[in-house]
């Protein structure tokens, strides 16, 4: 029986799913079997240069959070497990080195590390590079792959591009053996090498994209699924697999499904996801139920601007509506003066009880700007005094209008302010 | 009572500090505090049950909650706490760590603190450093990203290798946009997760800026949200009333004042400083703190405070000066009166002065004052030698085109604020207003200053001494040299009625020179 199972059960299972969520190897292990992937493409790419002891060049392309680095991971350790001796892996990331200097010392680096050789802080850029060329020599006479995996490989593609040239023109050469692979988000990546380092290149690339519905829900199964012969107690197993059996084909679920895989179908937002409900699992029982699901998917729905519209206290909101009031009447620019002469028109002409002094208001204004609801509509002018600097609302008036309505607080004069305006 | 009140600083303390939010708030300065809270998170303490972390968190149950389990056992994806100010993001989040289970190690960096990348490499470096204390502590501080991930990987793999959790937090990302390179350092900071590839360290964010605003920024690994709400009226209520000494007479003191407070602002830091003197005024009338109010008191007390509240609504957050905080004191004798004439002032702010200048440097801020309001066209018109009377002929003829054309210039003046002058309009004004106020000042007889027969001389010299000190001070604003004329232009930053206050002070009919529509 569920409730019956104790504590520490639920708590390692817990730590098991938390432990698969966390691990991209594991996120990505059902590829390895299923042929056709970019996965079985990709080894494929590298095996045979490896074996045939030729030079390659290889783009993983597609939008962040689909796998490339995971699938990459994979391959390499396939490849050393296969191929114990015969590769060596350089990594490079475009955030890190995307300075040629920098780069060529790393490369230099982690050569000196996998070969036990000294490395030399001191040596200069043209020391690096001909020592990288020379490593490429010798590696490939001792018939060693050398891989260069290029992470973020957009941004090496900024300037001169000189390492990028300088690789792949050491690959020319019939005595090197090596293969680049450039993974980056922009799908245009390819295009934005010059002529001399386009012509080097070899044009393969493997495009990663979203998985189909069905394929997440492959995933979700592999993920949150536990192994009978795990060392969690058999009837609990039974019992929590059964349980995500029937929340899996509920029809609820789909539409969680859904409406998740609307806005991002990535595998990271996915596992975000997936971390979540296991976070908010009912630890008396270890067990998943249908609540964990809608629970996680409200909280990562939120819309932040709405929240921190609710967050605000009356006299902010009359400034939003004031400065929607401007904004509505075309007032090309204005700044908090003007903020203040509307403000106080409002009061005049319906002699609410928020009439506030004008220090009161800045401070509501210094509070609005805090929380970047508004902002300064100029970059410039920092020496000028905040209240004469022109603002722009960052907030749709159909925002401010719903959120008032949201509002229980909210006095009945300021939705009538936003409607009247809106009407005319 | 003579010690300023800070409502800023003393946010934390105040708000949060379950000893004293009534008792006088003690200048402890944020940081000193939350310096404590890292301290015990660091320690060795005894584990404490989760309901002393809720009872720590008022209000924040939920949040808390949340933020336990999505850091609870090791491995976790990386998290971003996020909401407004003083919600208790960081309170939360030390507490929690503190609260876990085997104890982890803590690397904490507020970025506000850190003015640079180079200064936050270096202390998130040194706190690991000290932690693992095996490793060279002589090392060169790295500025390079690459450099520091570097370390930083090394650092965190030998804590990891000895069996620990690190948590990583990054506090105050919001300000690291403002940065020179802000951009790639915060790309950096928030792809940390891919970069480092440590299962055994968990990185946490906070924020008062919404997620929305790193969007531009993120990597594949988006951390997961956790928002902290603002108070609602109630929370807010069972907040400010913790350790309340006599829980009933605060809770009526509260039930009249907090709902139209609130309305001004929601939080709490600023709230419990704005309500410290004002219950303090809501007792005057009781000889013994520790009675329970009944229905007449209660009115009786109401009645008292009233009209302190409608000037308290209006001098929300003004921060009182030595001087007048005194003359509060006074006012508490005055009686209603005086709050009555002290609200009927512009904008419920006294009308003294409250500090002491040279009257040679009021005259300059009076003329710089004027040289910004001004156009510089109507210079002469203002201060030809026959004054001012004539001037106001003059304009009562002006015809309606041109009232037009000024109520536009008006318009502009609003909008582009006080226009910037050079030095020599400047003198010339200062020459001006002190000539004609020479016969002024023959008359009264000013105590503070060493004037004579010769005043004006007196007052001429040591000109560009008195005009630095004004720039120093903020009062003028000094801006680098124009290109075309070459010479630096000042702009003066204060407002009418500083402006008024100081003509006032020493007797100088400055809305005569004003140039109104």
């Amino acid at each position: 029986m569920a409730a019956a199972a104790p504590a520490p059960v639920a708590g390692h299972a817990h730590a098991v799913l938390r432990g698969r969520l966390c691990d991209p190897a594991f996120v990505h292990s059902c590829l390895r079997s299923s042929p056709d992937t970019n996965y079985s493409k990709l080894k494929y790419l590298v095996a045979s240069s490896v074996s045939e002891a030729c030079n390659n060049s290889v783009l993983l392309l597609g939008p962040r959070g689909c796998g490339k680095g995971a699938v990459l991971d994979m391959v390499l350790e396939d490849l050393r497990k296969e191929h114990p001796d015969a590769i060596s892996v350089i990594r490079l990331n475009g955030m890190l080195h995307s300075d040629d200097n920098c780069a060529t010392k790393e490369i230099a680096r982690q050569l000196c590390l996998e070969h036990q050789l000294s490395f030399s802080k001191m040596a200069s850029s043209d020391d690096n590079t001909e020592f990288m060329i020379d490593m490429l020599r010798e590696c490939g006479l001792a018939h060693k792959t050398v891989i260069f995996v290029l992470e973020e490989f957009d941004l090496f593609a900024q300037g001169k591009q000189r390492l990028l040239y300088s690789l792949l023109d050491a690959m020319q050469s019939l005595t090197s053996q090596a293969v680049v692979i450039g993974m980056s988000c922009r799908l245009d990546a390819d295009q934005l090498l010059e002529k001399r380092v386009r012509s080097r290149f070899s044009h393969r690339k493997l495009l990663f994209v979203p998985s189909s519905l069905d394929d997440i829900q492959r995933l979700m199964e592999h993920l949150l699924m536990l192994e009978k012969d795990s060392s969690l107690p058999t009837n609990y197993v039974t019992e929590y697999n059964s349980r995500l059996t029937s929340i899996f084909s509920n029809k609820k679920f789909k539409g969680v499904l859904d409406s998740l895989t609307d806005t991002d179908a990535t595998t990271s937002n996915i596992l975000r996801f997936l971390f979540r409900v296991v976070s908010y699992m009912d630890m008396e029982s270890g067990l998943l139920s249908m609540e964990c699901f809608t629970d996680a998917l409200s909280s990562m729905q939120r819309q932040p601007k709405m929240d921190s519209l609710q967050d605000l206290s009356i006299l902010e909101l009359y400034i939003l509506v004031c400065m929607n009031r401007l904004e509505d009447k075309e007032q090309k620019s204005y700044n908090f003066n003007t903020i203040i002469k509307e403000y106080k028109s409002i009061q005049d002409a319906y002699k609410t009880s928020d009439k506030y002094a004008t220090t009161v208001c800045f401070r509501a204004f210094e509070h609005l700007l805090d929380r970047e609801l508004i902002t300064f509509a100029d970059t410039k002018g920092r020496n000028v005094a905040l209240e004469y600097r022109p603002v722009k609302l960052l907030i749709s008036s159909r925002e401010l209008a719903q959120s008032l309505n949201l509002n229980t607080t909210c006095p009945a004069v300021l939705q009538k302010l936003l409607d009247r305006e809106r009407y005319m | 009572m003579s010690q300023p009140i800070t409502p800023r600083r003393a946010t934390r303390a105040t708000a949060f500090a379950p000893d004293s939010p009534t008792s006088p708030p003690k200048s402890r300065p944020k940081s000193s505090h939350r310096r404590q809270l890292l301290a015990a998170a660091a320690g060795p303490k005894e584990g404490e049950p989760l309901d002393a972390l809720l009872d720590a968190l008022p209000c924040r149950r939920a949040q808390a909650t949340d933020l336990l389990r999505l850091l609870a056992p090791a491995p976790a994806l990386p998290v971003l706490l996020h909401g407004g100010a003083a919600t208790g993001k960081t309170r939360a989040l030390l507490l929690a760590l503190r609260h876990l289970r085997p104890s982890p190690r803590l690397v904490y960096a507020a970025l506000r603190s850190l003015p640079s990348p180079r200064a936050l490499f270096a202390s998130i470096l040194s706190q690991l450093n000290a932690l693992s204390s095996s490793s060279s502590s002589r090392q060169r501080v790295p500025d390079k990203p690459s450099d520091f991930i570097a370390a930083l990987r090394d650092a965190l793999a030998a804590v990891v290798a000895q069996g620990e959790l690190v948590y990583l937090v990054f506090d105050n990302l919001e300000v690291a946009r403002g940065w020179d390179k802000g951009g790639q350092l915060l790309s950096l900071l928030l792809r940390l997760h891919d970069l480092l590839r440590l299962p055994q360290v968990v990185l946490v964010y906070v924020s008062s800026a919404t997620p929305d605003a790193y969007y531009t920024m993120t990597g594949s690994v988006e951390p997961n949200h956790v928002y902290f709400p603002d108070y609602t009226v109630d929370e807010a209520r069972d907040i400010l009333m913790r350790g309340q000494s006599n829980p009933k007479l605060y809770s009526s003191f509260l039930g009249v004042v907090l709902k139209p407070l609130f309305r001004v602002t929601r939080r709490v830091d600023e709230l419990a400083a704005l309500l410290e003197p004002l219950f303090r005024r809501y007792c005057e009338p009781l000889g013994d703190l520790q009675a329970v109010p009944d229905e007449g008191m209660r009115r009786r007390l109401f009645e008292h405070l009233q009209p302190h509240l409608a000037v308290a609504l209006n001098e929300t957050f003004s921060v009182p000066m030595r001087a007048s905080v005194e003359k509060c004191k006074d006012d508490i004798s005055g009686g209603k009166a005086s709050v009555k004439r002290q609200f009927g002032g512009r904008d419920g702010l006294s009308s003294e002065l409250e500090f002491h200048m040279s009257v040679s440097a009021k005259y300059l801020l009076l003329s710089a004052f004027l040289a910004s309001r001004n156009p510089a066209t109507l210079d002469a018109a203002l201060f030809d030698s026959t004054g001012g009377s004539d001037n106001r002929n003059r304009k009562r003829k002006s015809s309606q085109a041109s009232i037009d054309r000024k109520d536009t210039m008006a318009e502009e003046i609003l909008m582009k604020g006080p226009g910037t002058f050079p030095l020599e309009r400047l003198l010339a004004i200062f020459q001006c207003i002190t000539s004609v106020s020479e016969d002024v000042l023959d008359e009264v007889d000013c105590p503070d200053s060493m004037m004579d027969g010769s005043g004006t001389n007196a007052l001429m010299s040591d000109v560009l001494l008195q005009l630095s000190t004004l720039c120093n001070s903020n009062f003028l604003f000094k801006s680098r040299s124009c290109p075309l004329e070459g010479s630096a232009r000042y702009r003066s930053n204060i407002d009418e009625d500083l402006a008024l206050k100081v003509a006032r002070s020493v007797g100088f009919p400055l809305s005569k020179y004003m140039y109104r529509r």
